[in-house]
């Protein structure tokens, strides 16, 4: 298992204001591996998602990742974590704004040690054009597309996506999923995304539905649906 | 990644470049003030002292009722003193100007001739550099003293008139009114036997020690010199010792003649006693009866003689010992002694660059730290703005430390390029010259070679980044240190102090009040600005208002139209004169040994307001002298007298108005008792008119319009500097309030966007968004100009510490009202021109916001 998750707990507040967002969760994902986690609001997904990426910590429970425990690393070793092995997508796509499209992926690329094809990459993202805009002057899809193409420059081998698709319209959703699809094919990058969207859950290996903190439903997609195939997004 | 972050710091800066023209033209402008006056301060200080030595700058100087004689100069020289005779003609001129003339110098105080020669023939001068200046006199020119022309062959300065004062005691100085010229032996002495001069020469003497013995030793072996009045051939002194120093002689000879006439009394009767017995013998018996009653009686007179003899040597040993012990200040040569250190002509160019030198280290630093915190400011805004991109970066692994890089990079290099340029203009021709014009058109001293000490490199190149970078790092650094999911989801900060219960409050002042202390701390910026710019003004105006109180209160105080100082006083005062016993004693304020003047006066003298109880510790002392000392009624006061090495204490019982110079009044009887000196004994006289009294007689005649003239020389000369105080606390104030306005206001595009979306018009928000800031500059005006005032008239006695002057800072309530309504005149300029920024805020903010 790439990813491995045990009995995670995680709450927020005191006393009045208490709340417990994960019950103890217990999952995993495969290496190479597209898993859609879903849910309703105040689920939990984003906090699961978060506590994965190192951007929160947990209450107890324990995280692996490649084999190696996540959970109650320092700081500056989370963002190694971070810097070597995650690339993270928002829905806000969250670019440097005075910096060209290019120059924002070269932020991250600088922070691998082997980093993918520049060209290749903008290539595959449709960005090659556009890579001297600055994200003012770009659609939102093309944006978030700037943001993918910030996050895997790394060569990530875990993606994690909040809501990538949130802040789209259906065509230029179904664009960056495709787009997506086709990065996990080619590079075999595993993606764990959340999103509200029930369609999603059609073109991933793996689909985990969570309801009150705890895993309400989760399995394997026997039939998946290519990206560009999907339905109502 | 840095690189690629660096061109982002050049975007920022190109998007933003007014703000940080206005920024870095604030850090240039005080870079400059401060390099150029350091620098100024540096070449002053060291240059003249440099010069000093070059020039043979005397280590003191002492002035003497008679020349010494050969056999003293020489036993001083034997010992190792270097000795230069220091004599000088006072020569009032046409103009009114007073040329005091010595001969040329041979080796102490030597001239340092800016250009030209010296004088080499009978008709030829060299005139000091300041007095030139004023009287526009040049090389070649003609200058004519008492009636002889003489031909100006050099310009130049001597060391031991850097500070030109005239008397020691002035306060200020006027080459207008005072300069010195230097000619040739031939020409003093035609000079001198003219008898033009306003009083009789003045026999001072300049030494050089060479570490051959102390200044005290040196004062004591002049003292001992023997003093011999026949050899001064001045009428005026004869006549003053014959009253005065002479009578001791004159009663110690009557005693000596006493003794000598008893002892011969007593020989001659001792011998006709012992012719007594032969004529006895010789005699008959008839004569017997009556010659035992004659030689009983001429022996007992002969025993009589003897005892009167024995009475009258005693008489002559006390008489001597009485006037040995009362009499020794009078038969003393020497009438001053002064140290170069205590002396107020000699290094008073440096001192003065010594209190600017260091004001501008402490300006310098204070000036960075402000903006430094006013970029941080706006940095802080772009941290805010861009928090979710700041923890999306820190998602992908950026750690803080990439980050807190580069965000001090901008205001490391907005300061390190600020800081080159304001070096490289403060040492221009425009730089250092200019400031250390104010001092050459003051200061009699010569052409100096500028001096860059590498320090300032330090300080103006590298101070500035350092400084900028140390405040950012702390400021920023806590912004940085939130958890990326924190800076992703913006959250903000609970604070006691954004969710004050502000009661039943109005919507608009609710906003208001919500809008200031969500802006706590780009207002507590407007406010530290706003402190730093009144620190500056109230330099500035405190100098205004100390030159504008010595100008008005001295002519305000000063009732007397002349007055004369004697060095002979006449044994009957001028008719209309009031005299008075000055004495100058000294006393040390901040560092510096500053002369007093004991002034004795009657009780119902006309000039003076104070109630002089008679009592020989008790004074009455002058507001200069109190302001400067920080002295009231009750007070003691103690006083050096230098000559004597003897300490007077005081007490003060009053303080009276009286701004003309540092004056102790006492009653002139018990001064008089209190020195020693006779019942009638006066040295000063004051007068409403002119009095006719032989120039040779005086030191010094001091008019009211002297007077009126040096206490305006202040003004003229402090002008230049209140203006550019004035002008860069206005543009400090300007270009902090307006960048601080502006970033609340583009901290508040969200806001103010949404608000335009709800149909608010501009003057609405306007009221919502800036009005509030009324408040925050009303309130801060209110606090900072009082305690500007506060902190700068503690710091002031300090900047002029070296200033014999009183410490009059005081402003009408008036000013602080004029200062408080040009604080917010200029608020509401500034916020006249805020207001085309709020209109340029689109609806379709809300928008790019989320974007």
């Amino acid at each position: 298992m790439y990813l491995e998750v045990k009995n995670m707990k995680k709450s927020y507040g005191k006393d009045g204001s208490y709340i417990q967002v994960l019950k103890g969760i217990t999952t995993g994902v495969e290496q190479g591996e597209m898993c859609v986690i879903q849910g309703t609001s105040g689920s939990g997904k984003s906090t699961f998602l978060n506590c994965i990426g190192g951007l929160d910590t947990l209450d107890s429970g324990s995280i692996s990742v490649d084999g190696k425990e996540i959970v109650g690393l320092k700081q500056e070793a989370l963002s190694d974590y971070r810097r070597e092995n995650l690339g993270f997508i928002f829905q806000f796509y969250n670019l440097v704004p005075n910096l060209t499209v290019r120059e924002n992926i070269q932020v991250c690329e600088y922070l691998a040690k082997n980093p993918l094809n520049m060209e290749e990459l903008l290539e595959i993202l449709g960005l090659t054009e556009h890579q001297n805009k600055f994200p003012s002057q770009l659609s939102g899809g093309q944006q978030q597309r700037c943001a993918i193409a910030r996050a895997l420059i790394k060569n990530p081998k875990l993606l994690l996506l909040d809501e990538p698709t949130g802040a789209l319209d259906s065509k230029t959703s179904r664009d960056i999923l495709i787009l997506l699809e086709k990065i996990n094919q080619k590079y075999g990058t595993t993606m764990l995304l959340v999103t509200h969207n029930n369609s999603i859950k059609n073109m991933v290996h793996k689909v985990i539905i969570i309801k009150d903190g705890q895993i309400h439903k989760e399995y394997k997609n026997e039939t998946r649906v290519p990206a560009a195939e999907l339905e109502d997004l | 990644m840095q690189k690629i972050l660096r061109k982002r710091v050049l975007r920022d800066l190109k998007e933003n470049i007014l703000r940080y023209l206005a920024l870095g033209f604030l850090i240039i402008l005080g870079m400059y003030l401060v390099v150029s006056i350091i620098a100024a301060a540096d070449t002053i200080i060291q240059g003249t002292e440099e010069l000093a030595e070059e020039h043979n700058r005397e280590d003191g100087e002492f002035s003497v009722f008679v020349p010494l004689s050969k056999q003293e100069e020489a036993a001083l020289r034997e010992e190792g003193i270097q000795l230069e005779k220091m004599f000088y003609l006072d020569m009032s001129l046409e103009d009114g100007s007073t040329l005091r003339v010595y001969k040329n110098r041979e080796s102490i105080n030597l001239l340092a001739l800016d250009e030209g020669r010296q004088a080499e023939n009978a008709n030829e001068a060299v005139i000091e550099k300041r007095y030139a200046q004023e009287h526009g006199l040049a090389v070649g020119d003609r200058i004519d003293i008492v009636g002889e022309e003489y031909k100006i062959t050099g310009i130049g300065t001597t060391p031991d008139y850097e500070a030109a004062f005239q008397e020691f005691s002035d306060s200020s100085i006027d080459s207008e009114r005072f300069g010195t010229a230097f000619v040739t032996e031939e020409a003093y002495t035609a000079l001198l036997e003219s008898g033009k001069s306003d009083k009789s020469e003045a026999y001072y003497y300049a030494y050089c020690l060479n570490g051959k013995m102390s200044n005290e030793d040196l004062r004591n072996k002049i003292k001992e010199f023997e003093f011999s009045a026949e050899e001064v051939e001045d009428s005026y002194f004869q006549e003053y010792w014959s009253e005065t120093g002479g009578q001791k002689e004159k009663l110690k000879n009557s005693v000596n003649e006493i003794a000598d006439g008893s002892e011969k009394l007593s020989d001659d009767l001792t011998k006709l006693s012992e012719s007594n017995e032969t004529l006895h013998e010789g005699m008959g018996s008839i004569y017997d009866m009556y010659l035992t009653d004659y030689a009983a009686g001429v022996e007992s007179a002969a025993e009589g003689a003897q005892k009167l003899a024995e009475g009258t040597s005693e008489l002559e040993d006390k008489t001597n010992e009485l006037l040995d012990k009362y009499f020794d200040t009078d038969i003393s040569n020497l009438t001053m002694f002064l140290t170069a250190e205590d002396n107020p002509r000699i290094g008073a160019a440096g001192n003065d660059q010594v209190i600017n030198k260091l004001g501008g280290l402490i300006a310098g630093v204070i000036v960075m730290i402000l903006f430094t915190y006013v970029i941080s400011v706006f940095v802080i805004h772009g941290i805010e703005r861009e928090c979710s991109v700041i923890g999306a970066l820190y998602a992908l692994g950026v750690k803080r430390k990439d980050l807190l890089r580069h965000y001090l990079m901008l205001p490391v290099s907005v300061t390190f390029i600020a800081g080159i340029l304001g070096f490289l203009l403060g040492i221009s021709n425009i730089g250092v010259p200019v400031q250390m014009q104010d001092c050459f058109n003051y200061f009699s001293i010569p052409e100096l070679n500028i001096i860059y000490a590498p320090y300032l490199v330090v300080y103006s190149i590298i101070m500035p980044p350092v400084v900028a970078a140390v405040v950012n790092y702390f400021v920023i650094r806590k912004h940085l240190s939130r958890t990326a999911l924190s800076l992703i989801r913006n959250e903000q900060k609970d604070s006691k102090r954004k969710n004050l219960n502000l009661g039943n409050m109005g919507f608009v002042r609710r906003f208001q009040m919500r809008q200031m202390l969500r802006e706590a701390r780009t207002g507590f910026t407007v406010i530290f600005g706003m402190f730093i710019s009144m620190l500056i003004m109230m330099l500035g105006l405190n100098c205004y208002a100390l030159v504008t109180h010595i100008s008005e209160e001295t002519k305000a105080d000063t009732r007397f139209s002349y007055m004369y100082t004697y060095k002979y006083p006449q044994k009957t005062p001028p008719e209309d004169g009031e005299i008075a016993f000055a004495k100058t004693l000294k006393r040390e304020a901040y560092g510096y040994n500053l002369e007093v003047t004991l002034l004795g006066i009657k009780e119902d003298n006309p000039y003076f307001d104070a109630e002089v109880e008679a009592g020989e510790n008790k004074v009455v002392l002058s507001s200069a002298a109190a302001q400067k000392y920080n002295l009231k009624a009750g007070d003691e006061i103690v006083l050096k007298d230098e000559e004597e090495g003897r300490d007077y204490a005081f007490e003060v019982t009053e303080v009276i108005q009286y701004s003309s110079g540092f004056y102790a009044f006492m009653n002139i009887d018990s001064m008089r008792a209190l020195f020693g000196e006779t019942e009638d004994y006066y040295n000063v006289v004051f007068s409403d008119c002119e009095l006719d009294i032989d120039a040779g007689r005086l030191y010094a005649t001091t008019t009211r319009d002297n007077v009126y003239h040096s206490s305006d020389v202040f003004i003229d000369l402090l002008q230049p500097m209140i203006y550019t105080m004035c002008i860069v606390s206005v543009l400090i104030f300007c270009v902090v309030m307006y960048l601080m306005i502006k970033v609340m206001i583009d901290r508040s595009a969200f806001g103010i966007s949404l608000v335009k979306i709800f149909g608010y018009r501009t003057k609405e928000i306007r009221r919502l968004y800036l009005n509030g800031n009324f408040y925050t500059v009303a309130v801060g005006a209110a606090i900072c100009i009082p305690l500007s005032k506060w902190v700068m008239d503690r710091m002031y006695p300090y900047l002029i510490s070296n200033v014999t002057c009183g410490m009059n800072l005081s402003f009408e309530w008036r000013m602080y009202v004029g200062i408080w309504v040009a604080v917010i005149v200029l608020y509401l300029f500034i916020n006249q021109l805020l207001v085309l920024r709020l209109k340029k805020i689109v609806p379709a903010e809300v928008l790019k916001n989320r974007e």
